[in-house]
């Protein structure tokens, strides 16, 4: 059973593109534009990896990662920051929050599978077998 | 007799003259043979007395027509009385004796008495000789009254003489006394030979401390100090054998035993057909005062002159150097003798004419302060240049002063100060923009990697290009955020330079494959700095990026050296590239400067380098030579306690 992914950004065109990507990859996408957005979407679904921008209308990126880590029911999804906040602070606190991995906007698609290859290392299941050197 | 009545009295003596010798002429002893002739003088004699009543009063007061009256009258007299034929008498010895008497006087009074006494003893002895008692006794008698009236006649005329005379040399003799007490040098009279002071004014008196009469009958050597004895002798042998010397100072005694210089000057003079030296002595001590004024005063010029650091000099108005300080013989290393006379333009700059914006030339043309700054391309300097008028009271100008202030490496500072600010600037601008271009940025890459995996656009070179100049966008904004990012101390710790030489070189060989690159590694044992080991490690990445790409694909070797210094460490990177024109290596360091092709770099790695670097008070310098390659020494401090 393919992964779900939420996908959490006010840019349209970033948003298509990832999804793009993650369907090319495998997974089942979902998408959200702005924070509040998301924490519905999460309380309405189960997913397995949410990737999302910092600067965003209505809640921002960093409000959206501490609830969803307060929440029980969130707490343990994998989540990828993506920013075009490129400031080393910006990377501790979003590792400090609980990131599981930051990547700073803009990424290659190479950028991006290694990153998602990294929150899902270990679970053999979960990795679509995409051969990174390929990408 | 008022002498201001002269012309009346002369007239009234003549009457009378003329009268008595009429006398004489009519009823004398010997009676004229022919009476036309007496007629004719009388006549002659009235005629002359008219022709005085119509000349001015001034020539009886010449004193050579004074003169030629009495020998006319003199003459007209004698011949009066050779008329009345009394020539042969005693008579004319009385006449004679008169005018003997007359001459040799000073005196009237005593003149009219001589010839009152004459005039008796004549009339006594006319009396003795029964002359008086003969026929001819009118005669003789009239000759008592002519004697008396030619006495007081000539007594008259002498007197004149003796007065004016007197007066002359009273006046000549007041003049030359007021001369002598007045003048401003002391002046001493000495006799002839014996060098003994018959005279001396006042300003000796004053001069030495002595009385005139402490100083009279002394001689002049008795003044001199025992040590100048010697000088003096040589002097007075001089005088004595010239008639005149003179020296420029010799050294007297005042009466207080304190020295006194003076300048003296001596001369031999004639007073009264005696010969005398006058010896003229000038006080020479206010002069060496005034002389060690402006001594003191020409070295506190020349001290305050010398003592200001920056360029001074003095000009006329046709650039020509008066004077410079030692500054200006510094800077030129060279004496003032090789610079003035020397127009400033070909002495300072070694040119032909005047500098182009010189303030010297304004200040010449308009006699107002100018300043400009001028670069001088000979010596590579930024000079900001004053000059100032010299006036003379009338607003003529004298000279031009010219301040030369060497402002190269303020103006260098100003200009990094001005291209920090303008970086930082940048900085704070690329940090506020990095977000907004990076989000529509990751679309663009992203869409166009996507676009680029179509069948129909794949490897399509104007997506590719979209993709290339999106990437570099990239770069220029992650270059851009060094100039906002720095590291806080808290981020700092302590470094090993070695390590990251090695890290970089491990990350940048995984970026780039330089496999035909040869690496020569020379560590010595160095000490660690404190810093924030990101940005060390990027300047390191960036030289060794640099180093990788000036060699290219024909490959080469690549240097990496590390050594102690004595309060440094330093680190070499270099590799047998390319290398830099020379043109270009003072530019290297600029933001944006880059010398590969469009789209090759974004020009900011060097100066990123330069930027970390000069943050740790160290400094960065390139070697490089075309076609042989290029090295970067970065130096750091050590402090001591990172020891």
């Amino acid at each position: 059973m393919s992964k779900r992914v939420l996908i959490v950004d006010d840019e349209e065109v970033i948003r298509k593109f990832l999804r793009f990507r993650l369907l090319q990859w495998g997974y089942e996408v979902s998408e959200a534009m702005d924070g509040a957005d998301a924490l519905n979407q999460l309380n309405k679904g189960d997913f397995d990896l949410m990737i999302c921008d910092i600067v965003m209308p209505n809640k921002d990126g960093w409000e959206l990662i501490k609830e969803v880590r307060s929440s029980p029911r969130t707490k343990d999804i994998p989540v990828i920051v993506l920013t075009g906040k490129n400031k080393d602070s910006d990377m501790f606190k979003g590792y400090e929050l609980g990131a599981s991995y930051y990547l700073p906007k803009p990424f290659t698609k190479g950028q991006l599978l290694y990153g998602i290859q990294l929150v899902f290392k270990g679970d053999s299941d979960s990795i679509n077998q995409i051969d990174l050197s390929q990408q | 007799m008022k002498d201001q009545n002269r012309k009346k009295i002369v007239l009234s003596l003549r009457w009378t003259v003329i009268i008595v010798t009429s006398y004489l002429l009519f009823f004398g002893k010997g009676r004229m043979t022919d009476p036309n002739l007496g007629h004719l003088f009388i006549l002659a004699y009235i005629f002359s007395n008219f022709i005085l009543i119509f000349l001015p009063k001034a020539w009886f007061y010449n004193p050579k027509f004074f003169y030629l009256l009495v020998v006319f009258d003199t003459g007209i007299v004698s011949l009066g009385m050779y008329l009345s034929e009394s020539v042969t008498t005693d008579f004319y010895l009385v006449y004679f004796l008169i005018l003997i008497f007359a001459s040799m006087s000073r005196n009237l009074k005593l003149l009219m008495v001589i010839s009152g006494a004459i005039a008796f003893l004549y009339g006594l002895l006319l009396y003795s000789w029964g002359l008086l008692d003969s026929e001819q006794s009118v005669s003789y008698a009239l000759r008592i009254p002519f004697i008396f009236i030619m006495s007081l006649f000539y007594g008259y005329i002498i007197q004149t003489f003796t007065k004016e005379s007197q007066h002359q040399r009273a006046l000549s003799e007041d003049k030359y006394r007021g001369l002598f007490e007045n003048d401003n040098d002391g002046i001493i009279i000495m006799r002839d030979v014996e060098l003994q002071i018959v005279d001396v004014n006042r300003e000796v008196e004053r001069l030495t401390g002595y009385r005139k009469g402490e100083l009279l009958q002394r001689s002049l050597f008795e003044l001199f100090e025992s040590a100048e004895e010697g000088r003096a002798s040589n002097y007075f042998e001089q005088v004595l054998s010239q008639g005149e010397a003179r020296t420029d100072s010799l050294s007297l005694i005042r009466k207080d035993r304190a020295p006194l210089e003076v300048d003296l000057s001596t001369k031999r003079i004639h007073l009264e057909d005696e010969s005398f030296y006058q010896a003229i002595l000038r006080d020479l001590s206010e002069q060496r005062r005034l002389e060690k004024k402006i001594r003191q005063g020409k070295m506190n010029f020349q001290a305050v002159f010398d003592g200001i650091q920056d360029r001074l000099s003095i000009q006329t108005p046709d650039y020509r150097i008066l004077g410079v300080n030692k500054a200006v013989m510094d800077h030129h290393r060279t004496h003032e003798n090789e610079l003035i006379g020397k127009e400033c333009y070909e002495a300072y700059f070694h040119k032909v004419q005047p500098c182009e914006k010189c303030p010297v030339a304004v200040t010449i043309e308009t006699g107002q302060p100018a300043s400009s700054i001028l670069k001088i391309s000979e010596e590579n300097t930024i000079l900001r240049v004053f000059s100032y008028p010299m006036l003379d009271e009338k607003g003529n100008l004298l000279s031009v002063i010219e301040y030369i202030w060497d402002i190269t490496e303020e103006q260098r500072y100003q200009e990094q100060l001005i291209q920090s600010e303008k970086l930082a600037g940048i900085g704070i601008l690329a940090s506020g923009v990095a977000h907004e271009i990076n989000n529509p940025l990751t679309g663009i890459i992203g869409m166009t990697e996507i676009a680029l995996e179509e069948e129909a656009f794949k490897n399509h070179p104007y997506l590719m290009d979209i993709l290339r100049c999106a990437q570099r966008i990239s770069e220029i904004v992650k270059g851009l955020r060094s100039y906002y990012r720095t590291a806080k101390k808290e981020e700092y710790s302590l470094v090993d330079l070695k390590e990251v030489l090695e890290d970089c070189l491990k990350m940048v060989r995984m970026t780039i494959n330089p496999s035909k690159v040869e690496v020569i590694e020379r560590f010595q044992s160095i000490e660690k700095i404190e810093a924030n080991v990101g940005e060390i490690q990027h300047v390191f990445t960036n030289l060794i990026t640099n180093a990788f790409q000036a060699m290219d694909k024909k490959g080469g070797k690549l240097g990496l050296s590390t050594q102690s210094l004595k309060d440094w460490v330093e680190v070499k990177v270099s590799d047998s590239g390319m290398g830099i024109p020379s043109k270009y290596l003072n530019q290297v360091f600029d933001p944006f400067f880059t010398t590969r092709n469009p789209g090759g770099g974004t020009g900011l790695g060097l100066n990123v380098v330069y930027r970390i670097v000069t943050k740790y008070e160290g400094t960065v310098d390139i070697e490089s030579e075309e076609g042989i390659g290029t090295t970067f020494t970065v130096k750091f401090p050590i402090r001591k306690e990172e020891r």
